[in-house]
């Protein structure tokens, strides 16, 4: 599964080069690319926990939106309550979905298969409409998330014209830099090591001294701390959360990202992450093209989503990687 | 206002009732949660719909519309999950690849529905009231289509009692199911039964959104959340047990009722989403589920 392995020097050193790459970058690209590149930074890191639970933990979530509404209302929850600086409310977004997280792991410990899937499901059709009973949770109308203007050392930094979603996508490509650099690392720890031990077998896992139940629980709560992340930077993005901001769709989309990445491999979350921004974008240019209907575009992107997850899982279980599956196909 | 909540709660569950016994039927043959089941119902619905507004006439697209139901189902099984099940043995994600591929079913045949017929919300009209009987002055909110709800699943129901009871067919999907090798070793064409089990299924997805549909409105998602009460219903059920599905469907039916009624229909889900956990974390393998815990 890992063919090529960096030092951690050597890791850090590269996520630093791509941030300072992709921060000038975004002085040179439109606004909307700006955008679209914080929506990839987010997608990024929701496929990475999926890749970490799926992938190397042998786990599935088919609820991780509902992990990642933990982690929005969080963020914005103390954001407006308690007037947290944006930094501290994503950290506290995050707390509270590992929380919720750990809560859910124990129990998803003990399933597997298509009863976590189940489970994880209801979980994520039922818990937004915890947003309708308390209110303290703003109902349907949701949470205010809104940072305003980029602070001043920035605009400072870099000149007047620093727009907002400039600075969405400074903070989400280096948060989610960040995060994948630190998940690296924690996958090539004993920690990573042990569960990918439990996954493949777990009674020879077990047999050598590994507790592979405690080892899921970490999963799930580390993937749900990455899940969490995603969700609170998803409410940034959108300046609020609300109970239909994370619908089941993004659920499905966050595992289907994993399953075209490749749920082995940590790095292809990026080609996830741009596949899930890029299908809305292309279909909208076919539609476009094939004169606007409105049933077309409405259903073009969901449509190439689906046929493209069905093709992968039957064709290319290793994800959108040519040579890889070319590789694995000569060695069975 | 108890008798009410009750007699509601008894046509709901009818309705969890069809799609556990569906989910049931597939995970017996196939040993796989069809999460495509809904997105079969709702296909199964829209051709009931698209009849009835070519016929003007509810009972002459009910049965053609799980006749379609029963044809998916078994194209599904043909077309999709023989060949799924044929690759995707080994690798990266062979535990999860019927659950991600069924997911991308569903996804397929919602997107395909949306670009037929849109994604506005439908009426699928039925002869049947939707307001409920009256007796005196007191209306109550249980109404015919209610009643035809729970008569058609019942009959359901019994059509499949029978069968797996007193039949060659019952019996040798029974055996398929328990043991297919040996069921094989003793002249079951054990693929084709699969496949009957596949399409019975989607028969009773058919019957329970071509039923269910015209008390609301029809869209591409309109079965979802059915589909994850049956799962519900299913898991309560033991996931094996057609007998589990069917008390399953009802307890939970009567108790979502009940919730409704004096609690509030949000939490509704999230109710369920705990009995669900406490389900499979006191008694895995369910109520009626067999010995052997199916939860590996």
């Amino acid at each position: 599964m890992h063919n090529r392995h960096l030092s951690p020097r050597k890791r850090a050193l590269l996520s630093l080069g791509t941030g300072v790459a992709l921060l000038a970058a975004s002085g040179f690209i439109g606004e909307l690319r700006n955008y679209q590149g914080a929506q990839v930074a987010v997608y990024l890191v929701a496929i990475a926990s999926i890749i970490l639970l799926t992938g190397y933990s042998g786990q599935i979530s088919l609820g991780h939106g509902a992990i990642m509404a933990l982690g929005g209302y969080g963020a914005a929850l103390s954001f407006t309550l308690w007037n947290f600086p944006f930094e501290i409310a994503l950290a506290f977004g995050v707390i509270v979905g590992t929380m919720g997280g750990f809560i859910l792991g124990v129990a998803a410990a003990r399933l597997s298969g298509p009863y976590l899937a189940g489970t994880t499901l209801a979980l994520a059709v039922g818990l937004p409409s915890i947003a309708d009973q308390f209110h303290v949770l703003g109902g349907e109308q949701g949470l205010n998330f809104d940072i305003g203007d980029p602070p001043h050392w920035v605009v400072r930094l870099e000149g007047n014209d620093f727009t907002q979603y400039k600075w969405f996508f400074w903070i989400s490509t280096v948060v989610a830099l960040i995060a994948l650099w630190a998940i690296t690392n924690l996958l090539h720890s004993s920690y990573g090591r042990n569960w990918r031990a439990g996954r493949n077998n777990a009674v020879a896992a077990g047999l050598a001294g590994i507790n592979v139940a405690r080892g899921k629980v970490l999963a799930f709560t580390v993937s749900s701390a990455l899940a969490s992340l995603a969700g609170a930077l998803f409410a940034l993005l959108l300046g609020l959360v609300t109970p239909t901001a994370f619908p089941l769709s993004l659920s499905f989309a966050i595992v289907t990202g994993a399953v075209l990445a490749g749920v082995g491999n940590l790095a292809g979350s990026i080609v996830g992450g741009v596949v899930l921004v890029a299908i809305p974008e292309i279909s909208g240019a076919l539609t476009t093209h094939l004169g606007d209907s409105q049933k077309v575009s409405a259903n073009l992107p969901g449509l190439v989503m689906s046929a493209l997850l069905i093709l992968v899982v039957l064709f290319m279980p290793n994800g959108l990687r040519i040579r890889k599956f070319k590789r694995a196909k000569k060695t069975t | 206002m108890f008798i009410d909540t009750l007699l509601i709660g008894i046509s709901s569950g009818a309705i969890y009732s069809l799609m556990a016994l569906a989910l049931v039927l597939v995970w017996r043959s196939t040993r796989v949660v069809n999460f495509a089941q809904s997105g079969q119902a709702v296909l199964s619905t829209y051709i009931g719909y698209e009849i009835s507004v070519q016929t003007h006439n509810y009972w002459i697209s009910l049965p053609l519309a799980i006749l379609a139901g029963a044809i998916l189902g078994s194209l599904v099984d043909l077309l999709f999950m023989r060949l799924l099940i044929g690759r995707a043995k080994s690798g990266p994600i062979a535990e999860i690849a019927p659950v991600i591929a069924t997911l991308g079913l569903l996804g397929l045949i919602q997107s395909l529905i949306g670009l037929i017929w849109g994604n506005a919300f439908l009426h699928y009209a039925s002869p049947l009231s939707g307001k409920g009987f009256t007796f005196g002055s007191h209306t109550i909110p249980f109404s015919p289509q209610n009643l035809f709800i729970v008569i058609a699943s019942a009959a359901v129901l019994a059509i499949f009692g029978i069968v797996f009871k007193f039949t060659d067919l019952g019996l040798a999907l029974r055996a398929a199911s328990f043991q297919p090798e040996i069921a094989q070793l003793a002249g079951i064409r054990v693929s084709r039964v699969r496949n009957i089990g596949w399409s019975f299924a989607g028969a009773a997805g058919a019957v329970a959104g071509a039923a269910i549909t015209p008390t609301s409105t029809l869209s591409p998602n309109s079965l979802d959340l059915l589909f994850v009460s049956g799962f519900i219903a299913a898991v309560i059920g033991g996931l094996d047990s057609l007998v589990g599905a069917v008390i399953g469907g009802l307890v939970l039916g009567i108790g979502f009722s009940f919730i409704l009624q004096y609690i509030g229909g949000s939490v509704t889900f999230l109710v369920g989403f705990i009995i669900l956990m406490v389900v499979l974390l006191i008694r895995p393998r369910g109520i009626f589920g067999h010995k052997v815990s199916r939860r590996a």
